[in-house]
């Protein structure tokens, strides 16, 4: 019997495990499975083949829709819009945070600085470490002069992207995916700092899935 | 799938048991079938009291052979033929023998199985056996509810809570209530 996965869909856009995964799961998994109980299982493989679709179909719903308030890593660092930038960078490279949200002069958040806003600033343009790298054997210079006395603010993206404490969990991923970044802050409704997504705590939520190790 | 396919089938059968549960599914039902047969052959012989009725031969299938089953737990098992006997008396009763009455008891007795959670195959024949089951059936009433059909079932539930739990792997009940 094929086995067919119908999700909504919203579970169709997720990447995050793959449909063909429920159907690998075959009929001779099931049957070989239950010759390993002793006892007489009063359900015919088919059957049993569709309540695991289904209960995992939940069940990857439920993990989806986690909300950001579940997930989110509290409390975090933040910077203010007129700190030097020196500092940020020092508190970024005491701390091994890569990324770190930027907060207004009424501590609402205004923007994130993350090693990509740095790399992209140093270079004038470019993405890649890489590039900023081989730009640094390339001169005589070192590229962070550049951006040396710059304040928080002028190195910051701006606006942020943000997610609120109930926003669940499939729709940070498509913010990270869609926007290439590697972490959301969580605000309030005043814009307040609630918390940070980051990647990895998505990475974390998503374990259970058996997509990425714990 | 139309209404033709759908009798096509669509799975398999499940895979055979071991040899071991077939053992200890031969042996629980030898020991429960005898232990209501000796009750009904030595005890009741001389009076108006049966204990062994052939739906018995059907709950020992399920309390000792597919144990696992929500079909064979002890809810079921004492439910089912408690209620199905109720019904098939009821029936008897009120229609008498025959087709109708037959048929009726039988299908209210799987309804109120359904409803109850207490499904349980035998039930069926209990119902059915309460108006085909002659004289001596009848001569009981609603007496039959508990004689056989309560204590029989009681009976060969010990056994099955006995036995069933004897080797490692097996476990009975799966649930009480």
């Amino acid at each position: 019997m094929a086995l067919n996965s119908k999700g909504s869909g919203n579970e169709a856009r997720h990447n995050v495990l793959q449909d063909r995964d429920l159907q690998a799961l075959t009929e001779q998994d099931l049957i070989k499975a239950m010759q390993e109980i002793s006892g007489y299982l009063d359900i015919t493989p088919g059957d049993l083949q569709e309540v695991y679709v289904l209960a995992y179909a939940q069940a990857k719903k439920r993990i989806l829709s986690r909300e950001a308030r579940e997930i989110m890593t509290w409390p975090v660092y933040a910077s203010q819009e007129d700190q030097p930038l020196q500092e940020v960078i020092e508190l970024l490279a005491r701390t091994g945070v890569a990324g770190i949200p930027v907060l207004d002069s009424q501590d609402r958040v205004s923007g994130v600085i993350s090693e990509k806003d740095l790399v992209q600033r140093m270079q004038g343009g470019g993405q890649s470490f890489m590039g900023l790298l081989s730009a640094c054997m390339q001169s005589k210079r070192c590229p962070a002069v550049k951006i040396k006395a710059s304040l928080a603010r002028d190195i910051m993206s701006s606006p942020p992207i943000t997610a609120g404490p109930d926003t669940p969990l499939h729709e940070i991923f498509d913010m990270l995916a869609e926007n290439k970044i590697n972490r959301v802050p969580v605000v309030d409704g005043e814009g307040g700092l609630l918390g940070v997504v980051s990647r990895d705590d998505l990475l974390q939520a998503l374990s259970v899935l058996g997509v990425a190790k714990s | 799938m139309n209404y033709l396919q759908k009798m096509k089938g669509t799975t398999s059968s499940p895979p055979r048991v071991s040899l071991s549960e077939v053992f200890w599914s031969w042996l629980g039902s030898f020991l429960g079938i005898a232990a209501v047969a000796l009750v009904h052959f030595r005890l009741l012989s001389g009076s108006e009291l049966l204990l062994v009725i052939g739906s018995f031969g059907a709950s020992a299938v399920l309390i000792y052979g597919a144990i696992k089953s929500p079909l064979a737990q002890p809810r079921n098992l004492l439910g089912g033929h408690v209620i199905s006997a109720i019904i098939g008396v009821t029936c008897f009763q009120v229609l008498g023998g025959g087709a109708l009455a037959s048929a009726l008891a039988v299908s209210l007795a799987i309804a109120a199985m359904h409803l109850s959670k207490t499904l349980h195959p035998p039930g069926g024949a209990t119902a059915l056996i309460a108006v085909t089951g002659g004289e001596e059936i009848y001569a009981l009433g609603y007496l039959y509810a508990l004689v056989p059909a309560g204590s029989g079932a009681l009976l060969m539930l010990a056994v099955a809570v006995l036995v069933n739990n004897i080797p490692k792997r097996r476990y009975y009940p799966e649930f009480w209530i």
